[in-house]
């Protein structure tokens, strides 16, 4: 920032307001975890920032019982506490309650984690992915609902003029699990991670993030298994496709080369169906 | 930009970056060195402080998200003239404190998980100080210490409250 120049900050209390200092050029800030690094990473801090978590609307998680609504500024440990023991989403509380650390969990935002663009190793994007998530935009024009496919493979050009403010979840899943493969317990971004679900159909649904820039589905691997038969989460078969289905390209990072990420995804599927297995959820299928 | 929150239970009125990380207003501005600015990425706990009692990561906390609030530093645990928080006097008890450097992070992050916690097991606290990174590697002593203070705090009857900060 120019020296004299006095840094805009606002604390939006409604979205309406946000979203006009948005349109102003603000920048989103959410619990700051990733925006304060901005300067570690030889990028300024921006000009101008709005707050959102004034916004009493985005800091709830609403849990009925066919669905649940979370705000984007509700934190990781909050998302935990919410979901704790609600079948289906063992995998997103795992996602919520094992990110980063537990003073990072404490700050970090569900909204936050699935909009800093540039960072690939997003915990709750694979977990949401498996759910199926919608994601709720405010923009410019009104609100809007987009699946969470297709707001993470977009959200660069979405996010220059939207507010992302709730996601959407249905409770149709039965069991779900998320594995992550860090170089130490913690403190280290996954080298990879696969979450896992499955749903009233009986269908498994899977999602890789850290492999590649953007976590996604792994389809090639939830057709092969859909083609098996009905006995398919067996763990070691379940590995055995997802060899033999490995359609990712690994990044190159300062934790693992991408050869190693790709390398890796066989046996965290594996232990991601052992721990499927071990839900209750399951069990009585 | 102005920006007004508690600081150790006193008024404190900053005129600035919003953008400031706390554990710089807490050090440069205050002289709260207990504090300390390390890793810078919320990654090591050496500056974790409570805010509205829960602790997080000073160095990631713009100080425009702390108007309003209450900050409470290592040094508003206790000043030092008077009774230590029972979980220092337990890592003082168990000689568990070695260079210091990530000490006061450690009691910032373990007081509010046993206020919060008073019947946490083993595993659990090793997973409560995760965040806390301490290279003199001293952390079994540590455990110790948050054990026997959770025990002591449950044989004096203080559980239904927890312990409070």
């Amino acid at each position: 920032m120019a020296p004299g120049v006095e840094r805009s900050f606002t604390a939006a209390s409604t979205i309406e307001e946000a979203l006009a200092a948005r349109r102003q050029g603000a920048s989103v800030l959410a619990g700051g975890t990733w925006m304060m690094r901005d300067p570690r990473r030889g990028v300024d801090l921006p000009e101008a920032v709005v707050a959102l978590h004034r916004i009493p609307a985005l800091s709830k998680v609403e849990v009925e019982p066919d669905h649940v609504v979370i705000g984007a500024a509700v934190t990781h440990a909050a998302l935990g506490r919410a979901l704790r023991g609600s079948a289906g989403f063992e995998g997103l509380v795992a996602a919520a309650e094992g990110a980063a650390n537990p003073g990072i969990r404490r700050v970090a935002t569900v909204g936050g984690n699935l909009c800093a663009l540039d960072f690939a190793a997003a915990d709750l994007a694979p977990a949401l992915l498996v759910c199926e998530a919608t994601v709720e935009l405010q923009t410019f024009e009104g609100p809007r609902l987009l699946g969470i496919s297709d707001f993470l493979k977009d959200r660069h050009a979405l996010l220059t003029e939207a507010i992302v403010t709730r996601i959407h979840l249905r409770r149709d899943l039965i069991a779900s699990a998320h594995i992550r493969l860090p170089l130490r317990q913690a403190g280290d971004y996954p080298v990879a991670i696969v979450s896992l679900a499955v749903d009233r159909n009986k269908r498994c649904r899977i999602a890789v993030g850290s492999v590649e820039p953007v976590a996604r589905r792994w389809t090639a691997l939830e057709q092969a298994m859909a083609a098996g038969p009905a006995s398919a989460l067996d763990p070691q078969r379940v590995a055995e496709l997802a060899l033999e289905h490995n359609d990712f390209q690994g990044r190159d990072g300062k934790e693992a080369d991408g050869w190693y990420r790709r390398q890796v995804l066989p046996p965290l599927v594996k232990r991601g169906v052992a721990a499927l297995l071990s839900t209750e959820g399951v069990a009585w299928l | 930009m102005v920006v007004t929150f508690q600081l150790n239970g006193e008024d404190c009125r900053l005129d600035g970056d919003p953008m400031t990380p706390l554990v710089d207003i807490l050090r440069q501005e205050r002289f709260l060195t207990g504090t300390k600015a390390v890793c810078r990425e919320g990654f090591c706990g050496a500056c974790m402080v409570h805010v509205d009692d829960e602790a997080v990561p000073s160095c990631l906390k713009p100080i425009g998200l702390v108007q309003g609030c209450a900050v409470t530093t290592i040094e508003g645990l206790s000043s030092g003239n008077q009774a230590l928080h029972p979980l220092q006097a337990n890592f003082e008890a168990a000689d568990a404190v070695q260079c210091g450097m990530c000490f006061p992070g450690m009691v910032m992050s373990l007081s509010a998980f046993v206020r919060d916690n008073p019947h946490a097991s083993r595993p659990e606290i090793k997973a409560a100080m995760v965040g806390n990174i301490c290279r003199c590697t001293g952390y079994e002593r540590i455990v110790d210490a948050v054990a026997d203070c959770l025990d002591q705090a449950r044989k004096a009857g203080q559980l239904a409250g927890g312990i409070h900060v």
